[in-house]
């Protein structure tokens, strides 16, 4: 096996396409990320913030979500996810990197979250019956708490990964299968309160307990369908042409089909029941996002994140296919960004719909800005966990 | 039981999904001599004469409820709910681990799910059975339940459909169909072998009968894989929306601690949790009876364990985020709600079940404690009783102190509402032990794929 003998490292081909992608993603992050600062200064701090806001939920989902795929695979074991094991290593290396982009939310709590001002809080039963939980210091801890643990969990999860590279053996197996199920559990709770800060807390008056699972399931969705894209981008270089066959891309397509009907579900439900409750607490969220021009863009959520990749990945072929399957996934990703957008935004602009140059900036700086540092890690490391158990049954299962 | 029959194997190695030795032969041979030629254990007739006695007791209880109505139950306004929604939650829950195990687990290609797939789908149906028993007595004249269904009739009117309770009435009854169709068809090979192995006419017959006429062709297997591929993916939404609709009963409403989004996946989790919690109860015992270490191993039972640890995890999620939603979420009444719980008439009940499935499920972190079986008896027995105790306490703590304080009444369970319930437990062994007693209680044709002379070797296959 030639693959085999070169270790998986990255080819100075591929090492070439990536730079050049590297290069573009950069400059496109850089101006991207520049003009939406140049709004702040020029246009409107609020705008800003919004826009930095939502782009960046939309970025922690991919980093936050490949480090949770991590976790599953140590938990569960199994072949199915030797073959993104490294995509997703590299994924959640860019963490410190979110960590650094959450400054600006920091810097605009005011800008963003009325509970922050201390007057409207005096002024507000419900807000100062919150108030013990929403306040700068405690929502800038939490913030860390999130950001600072899953940093921390993945710089666990990849030393260990390094030393099964170099050295094989049961131990870093066994240490990171000890510590995938804490994590999961962390990651779960983490992911739940982060929504509740950065998203819910804009509207502070409303909550749903089922706003969390979404987010995870959201998270899942877009950083499974991100693999996707990255596994096909890499099938078609040496060495992962030799060794990605549409039985690993039928698996993962089943993954990313499972998660766009657990979405829908969550999200169906949480729907259902607060349309049949209609209770005044409840029913303004789904209002404000059922008019002025935004239920258009929740009917383009339904067909676009649910009824649509749910009627195409049905299909076998269609999922063994890999440009096919590249096509859909970078579609759900589209979907996920307009979905946040259709979560956050509502809640700023009351009443219609709106939509700024600033959002288009933001969401193309700073994802251009983190998939360069994505491909910068990805590089690193050779394509395949070489002592990984389940390899040679990964590379079987492939074959059969 | 020292007849000829009995197998003998070396003892499986850890983390093993089946004992070293067994060949083709000895599977069929130790899975249908429980059927066909040993001795009947004395365990079973225990478990079975009990089974059988509180079957009697739910038969003279039903007659009660019908003679005198169910006014017999401790349902008053305003719990009038009570055991009997607790209970068919509970069940209907239960039942959830067999369709996971035989549809989930199966589109997931985990072939440990072939040993304890058999019985696990039994245990869904005559949990159904049983769950369905509720709502039908509850309904106090059982015998105008088509009234639910919606048909043309002189009365002119049909059921409203915007209400919970009738999407109950078909996604439970889809349900049961879906987990009839499959155990039935799953049963087919292993009938046929039944049918071939008898010696007795009359079981003859009635195997052939049911066997339908399967010769092991290989046209019949063809035909067979497709057909249980279909209906494992009918089977595989059924997890999910069984639970979701009957989580609906209670969020459609806005009584308070009812109406919270996340019931939908909580109650899923929940019913996963209790399911395979009566798993582990129905397999330890009955494969030390029958001498199934071999095929039931030490494996199945940890990852048995596993899951019961991971739903158990997800179901703290949900009482600790029902907690800070009912806080955060500023409603005075969700907040009255759920202090009355942790501090009111239920605070008892409230916090064993915290005990049973939060604390208790913990050990299961330990592998000493998952590669114990009778550990594992006792923490599934445990969470069984917890997840009866969420149900009871979501319905009924809620009912009880609703909005209006002057409208508060305590529930108070009579001895029918007990004699109902021990009885659907009656029901449930009897059917059960009824089943280990005439089929064979673990899949014949599938346990002999897990055989490494069953995997096919690339060369040989082209």
């Amino acid at each position: 096996m030639i693959a085999q003998a070169t270790g998986f490292q990255v080819t100075d081909e591929l090492r070439d396409t990536m730079r050049q992608w590297r290069t573009r993603f950069a400059v496109f992050g850089a101006v991207g990320v520049l003009a939406t600062v140049a709004g702040l200064f020029l246009v409107s701090p609020n705008q800003f913030y919004r826009s930095w806001l939502w782009s960046y939920l939309f970025v922690v989902g991919l980093a936050a979500g490949s480090l949770a795929w991590l976790m599953v695979q140590y938990l569960t074991g199994g072949a199915w996810g030797v073959i993104i094991r490294r995509p997703a290593e590299a994924a959640a290396r860019t963490l410190p990197l979110v960590l650094l982009l959450f400054i600006p939310i920091f810097i605009g709590i005011r800008n963003l979250y009325p509970w922050s001002h201390s007057d409207l809080v005096r002024a507000d039963e419900f807000l100062r019956h919150k108030q013990p939980y929403l306040n700068v210091p405690f929502f800038t801890i939490r913030a860390l708490i999130y950001l600072g643990g899953w940093c921390f969990l993945s710089w666990f999860f990849n030393r260990w990964s390094a030393i099964e590279d170099r050295e094989g053996g049961q131990t870093p197996r066994r240490k990171m299968g000890a510590l995938a199920g804490p994590g999961l559990i962390f990651f779960g709770l983490a992911v739940t309160f982060m929504a509740t800060d950065w998203v819910l807390s804009i509207d502070p008056r409303w909550y749903s307990t089922m706003y969390g699972l979404l987010m995870i399931a959201g998270q899942a969705l877009s950083s499974m369908a991100f693999l996707i894209a990255v596994i096909v981008f890499l099938a078609a270089h040496k060495p992962m042409v030799d060794v990605v066959t549409p039985r690993h891309l039928h698996d993962l397509g089943k993954l990313m089909f499972a998660l766009v009907m657990l979405w829908a579900y969550f999200s169906f439900s949480q729907f259902l029941i607060i349309w049949a409750g209609n209770l005044p607490e409840e029913i303004p969220w789904y209002l404000v996002r059922l008019h002025g021009g935004w239920q258009w863009v929740g009917l383009a959520i339904v067909i676009g994140h649910f009824a649509l990749p749910f009627a195409l990945l049905l299909s076998r072929d269609l999922k063994r296919n890999f440009k096919l399957l590249r096509n859909i996934a970078l579609f759900v990703l589209l979907m996920r960004v307009v979905d946040i957008y259709w979560e956050v935004a509502p809640d700023f602009l009351k009443g219609s719909f709106g939509l700024s140059w600033m959002d288009f900036t933001a969401v193309l700086g700073l994802v251009g800005i983190w998939l360069a540092y994505f491909l910068r890690q990805l590089e690193k490391r050779p394509l395949l966990p070489l002592h990984d158990p389940h390899l040679s049954e990964a590379l079987e299962h492939g074959r059969e | 039981m020292a007849d000829d029959q009995q197998i003998v194997v070396e003892k499986p190695a850890p983390g093993e999904i089946i004992a070293p030795g067994y060949t083709f032969s000895t599977i069929t041979d130790q899975i249908s001599s429980v059927v066909l030629t040993r001795k009947t254990p004395l365990f079973w007739f225990a478990a079975f004469g009990f089974g059988g006695s509180l079957l009697m007791l739910f038969l003279l209880a039903v007659t009660v409820l019908l003679a005198k109505g169910v006014g017999i139950w401790g349902i008053r306004t305003p719990v009038m709910w009570g055991f009997a929604i607790t209970n068919f939650v509970w069940w209907i829950g239960i039942g959830h681990a067999g369709t996971l195990i035989s549809a989930i687990l199966l589109l997931l290609n985990q072939s440990w799910r072939n040993s304890i797939n058999r019985f696990a789908e039994a245990m869904t149906l005559f949990a159904v059975a049983c769950a369905g028993m509720f709502p039908l007595l509850h309904m106090g004249r059982p015998w105008l339940f088509y009234w639910m269904m919606p048909y043309p009739n002189t009365m002119g009117i049909e059921p409203q459909f915007r209400s919970p309770l009738v999407w109950d009435v078909f996604a439970v009854s889809t349900y049961a169909t879906v987990s009839l169709l499959f155990w039935f068809v799953g049963l087919m090979p292993d009938l046929g072998t039944l049918r071939d192995r008898t010696k007795n006419p009359i079981g003859r017959a009635i195997y052939g009968i049911l066997a339908m006429g399967w010769r092991g062709s290989a046209r019949h297997w063809s035909v067979y894989e497709t057909a249980t591929l279909l209906l494992a993916g009918l089977a595989t939404p059924l997890v999910l929306s069984v639970h979701t609709v009957v989580s609906f009963d209670f969020t459609i409403a806005i009584v308070p601690g009812w109406h919270s989004t996340f019931f939908p996946p909580y109650f899923v989790a929940g019913a996963i949790y209790s399911g395979f919690a009566m798993v582990l109860a129905l397999a330890i015992p009955l494969r030390s009876v029958y001498g199934l270490q071999g095929l039931i191993t030490d494996k199945h039972l940890d990852n048995c364990g596993k899951i019961m640890l991971a739903t158990g995890w997800i179901v703290a999620y949900a009482y600790m985020l029902e907690l800070f939603g009912a806080w955060y979420g500023g409603n005075t009444y969700e907040q009255a709600a759920f202090w009355h719980r942790m501090t009111g008439p239920y605070a008892i009940q409230y916090w064993s079940l915290v005990a049973c499935n939060i604390v208790a499920p913990q050990f299961l972190w330990f592998k000493r404690v998952r590669s114990s079986p009778v550990l594992l008896f006792i923490a599934s027995i445990v969470v069984l009783v917890g997840m009866w105790l969420e149900r009871f306490m979501i319905i009924v703590s809620s009912l009880a102190q609703d909005f209006l304080p002057s409208s508060w009444g305590i529930f108070q369970a009579t001895r029918w509402d007990w004699a109902t319930y021990l009885g659907t437990i009656g029901l449930f062994l009897f059917l059960f032990f009824l089943f280990v007693r005439a089929l064979p209680m673990i899949s014949i044709f599938e346990v002999r794929t897990l055989l490494p002379q069953a995997k096919v070797s690339k060369e040989g296959k082209r």
